[in-house]
């Protein structure tokens, strides 16, 4: 197999699991045992996160960098039953104008497939007609007359496009944001499985950062990890959009600048890049990364954060689109960070 | 309760001036609880059965939106900032009130067409008085709305029920409960309508396994209302999230089930805007596992908020229900 078709794979096989913000459990307990033979020990955090530590070989107290990826996803919720329709409320930040006519399940008494289904033009408010339809009118059809019996308020609801291979080693989907970043740790750990690191490793699948930041949050605090990287998505360039904000799509991560980063880790990650040859773009975050990155860096006593970002096309719709070689180089990468810490680094980090 | 929730409504009590609320909470509560202290915030902590079981955190907000005074002008007319989610459609006409039983009315400029709401920018406040040394209050004094409980059918009227109702079922839930197999920490929080904050700080002080918020919701039941599957009368609506806080699913089913089986009828929350001292208390730490029960409520962040008595009577015996046994989360 090609190391392309093993990355594909999990990244498929991850993107096909349920994992809504707040309820995680399908993806944690996948990546559990994904990461278990990869990890000296596993655990899971006091609110879902997955912790796995993998130990360097320096002298102890060793010092430890944690590799954090969101394994949430964005969805939606059963807010209300009318008429044997389900309304929704979002879960992370949709995109209403790629919602009607999109496959669903519901997460009921039982799995129930739907469709998301957008009201006929003239039973919506004047100012409404031939726009995007707002998802507060958005229904939910399960095919049944009373779905009262098998749902209720607060059932989930995930998207159910399968995954859709396209080109040359390209992948679409939902979910892509941030398992893609999930395999790329998971990549870094099996490379630094054949390498010597000084430092302990700490892997983390975090919850609820589509909604809340809570597990970044509780991981910092918890785990106090001397310095911490955040890996997610963002977005790949394409025809009409700024080019300032966008990154080039295949062609390498974006690195993370700006007051939510700490300057040393940025270097760190960009001198790690040039040894391994890997492409890589300043990404200039002059506020709130958006990302867990945000909530690291305040964590405790606060931790020293990088954030590492993959090119991702058409963010929080059902049909993300990444690069199978993006995914791998961040892998990569990750791997040449953690292996180029050496014990003396901390001290290094001086604003003066 | 009736008369318990009548003064803890009539209290006054903005975000960051709580004293009054506090005294009313702590007579009432200290003869239940093993332990009482107050916290750096001004929050009151009430324990029972110290040391024993699964922590407990339960919050109340004792605070209330209002106003703070930002200016006086030579005339005696203050200029205010707002506390909280204050609504200008609120504003003209209504009473707000002061520590020493001071009093004034909201008047807006003329600029302001009528039937609009005025800007803040645009609302003053006229304490009656014709100069800076006539008025009495000075820059920074905080005020509240004030507005006599009523008793309408079934259903509570006043203003601050947000969340003094909360308060309220908390100390009844303290006074049937007597003991616990839980470390149940009651936590009366201040500043909520300011960002949560006491609640935050609480949370980690008081460092619990699990955290209950007690607050109200909004109501899908008036004319043309919100799309919300919450109706007054319906029982507690049990939070399944809210724009701030995911609840955590084994909390849920937690209250679900101890509801089912103590014949409470309850509702499931989905709320699109608004949250609750659970968020602060979930980001805490190491993350702290959350859940709500909320009383169900129309008008919030008006002075004439509404409840229904039979929802309060139901949020107290939910509350005692999960209170009352060991509580364990099990672990996915």
């Amino acid at each position: 197999m090609r190391p392309e078709d093993a990355t594909l794979s999990l990244l498929k096989e991850l993107i096909e699991l349920p994992g809504l913000s707040g309820y995680e459990g399908p993806v944690q307990r996948r990546m559990h045992a994904e990461w278990e033979p990869l990890s000296d020990e596993i655990r899971v955090g006091r609110i879902g996160s997955l912790y796995a530590r993998k130990r360097g070989s320096g002298q102890e107290p060793r010092k430890s960098v944690m590799l954090a990826a969101h394994m949430d996803a964005i969805g939606m919720m059963v807010s209300e039953l009318v008429e044997g329709f389900i309304r929704v409320a979002p879960i992370g930040g949709l995109d209403p104008r790629v919602l009607p006519g999109q496959p669903v399940i519901v997460h009921g008494r039982r799995e129930l497939p739907g469709i998301v289904v957008q009201p006929p033009d003239h039973n919506l408010p004047d100012d409404l007609s031939r726009k995007p339809i707002p998802l507060k009118y958005l229904l939910v059809d399960v095919g049944l007359p009373d779905p009262a019996r098998l749902v209720r308020i607060g059932d989930l609801i995930s998207f159910a496009q399968p995954p859709i291979e396209l080109g040359e080693d390209v992948l679409s989907g939902h979910s892509l944001d941030n398992r893609a970043s999930l395999v790329a740790i998971t990549e870094c750990l099996r490379e630094l499985g054949q390498r010597d690191h000084e430092w302990d490793v700490l892997a983390v699948a975090t919850v609820q950062e589509e909604e809340t930041f809570a597990g970044a949050y509780a991981a910092g605090f918890e785990l106090k990890p001397s310095i911490a990287i955040a890996v997610d998505v963002t977005f790949a360039r394409g025809p009409g959009l700024p080019e300032h904000k966008t990154f080039k799509f295949g062609k390498g991560p974006a690195n993370g600048w700006g007051p939510n980063i700490h300057p040393g880790i940025y270097s760190a990650i960009e001198e790690a890049a040039k040894r391994v040859e890997i492409p890589l773009t300043r990404e200039v975050l002059p506020v709130h990364s958006g990302t867990d990155a945000f909530p690291l860096q305040i964590a405790g006593e606060g931790i020293p954060t990088g954030l590492i970002s993959i090119p991702l096309k058409y963010m929080h719709t059902p049909v993300e689109v990444v690069s199978i070689k993006d995914v791998q180089r961040t892998g990569r990468l990750l791997a040449e960070v953690v292996a180029g810490l050496a014990a003396d680094f901390m001290d290094t980090l001086t604003w003066d | 309760m009736q008369e318990l929730i009548q003064r803890l409504v009539e209290a006054f009590g903005p975000s960051g001036k709580e004293d009054q609320v506090r005294d009313i909470v702590r007579g009432e509560i200290e003869p239940y609880v093993d332990e009482i202290s107050v916290s750096p915030l001004g929050g009151l902590h009430a324990i029972v059965n110290p040391g024993g079981g699964t922590k407990i955190m339960v919050a109340a907000h004792m605070d209330e939106i209002g106003v703070i005074i930002s200016h006086v002008d030579g005339n005696g007319f203050a200029r205010f900032h707002k506390i909280g989610g204050v609504f200008p459609q609120t504003l003209v006409g209504h009473r707000v009130r002061f520590e020493g039983d001071v009093t004034g009315v909201i008047g807006a400029e003329a600029s302001v067409e009528i039937g609009d709401a005025p800007k803040l920018a645009e609302a003053f406040i006229d304490f009656g008085a014709s100069s800076v040394a006539e008025c009495p209050v000075r820059v920074g004094d905080l005020g509240a709305f004030t507005r006599p409980f009523v008793k309408l059918g079934n259903r509570y009227v006043a203003k601050s029920l947000d969340d003094r109702v909360g308060v309220a079922v908390a100390i009844e839930a303290a006074k049937r409960l007597r003991n616990s197999p839980n470390e149940v920490q009651f936590a009366f929080t201040t500043q909520e309508e300011v960002g949560l904050r006491g609640a935050r700080t609480s949370a980690y002080g008081l460092d619990p396994d699990v955290g209950i918020a007690l607050d109200v919701t909004r109501t899908g039941d008036t004319p043309k209302g919100i799309k919300m599957a919450i109706e007054l009368g319906g029982g507690p609506a049990i939070k399944v999230r809210d724009s701030g806080s995911l609840s955590d699913p084994r909390v849920v089913d937690l209250m679900v089930r101890r509801a089912e089986a103590a014949h409470i009828p309850y509702q499931l929350e989905v709320l699109q805007a608004g949250t609750t001292d659970a968020t602060a208390i979930q980001l805490t730490r190491a993350g702290v596992p959350v859940g709500v029960i909320s009383i169900p409520c129309r008008y919030i962040h008006t002075p004439s908020e509404m409840v229904d008595a039979g929802d309060v009577e139901n949020s107290v015996k939910l509350l005692v229900e999960i209170l009352k046994a060991p509580v364990t989360l099990d672990r996915e």
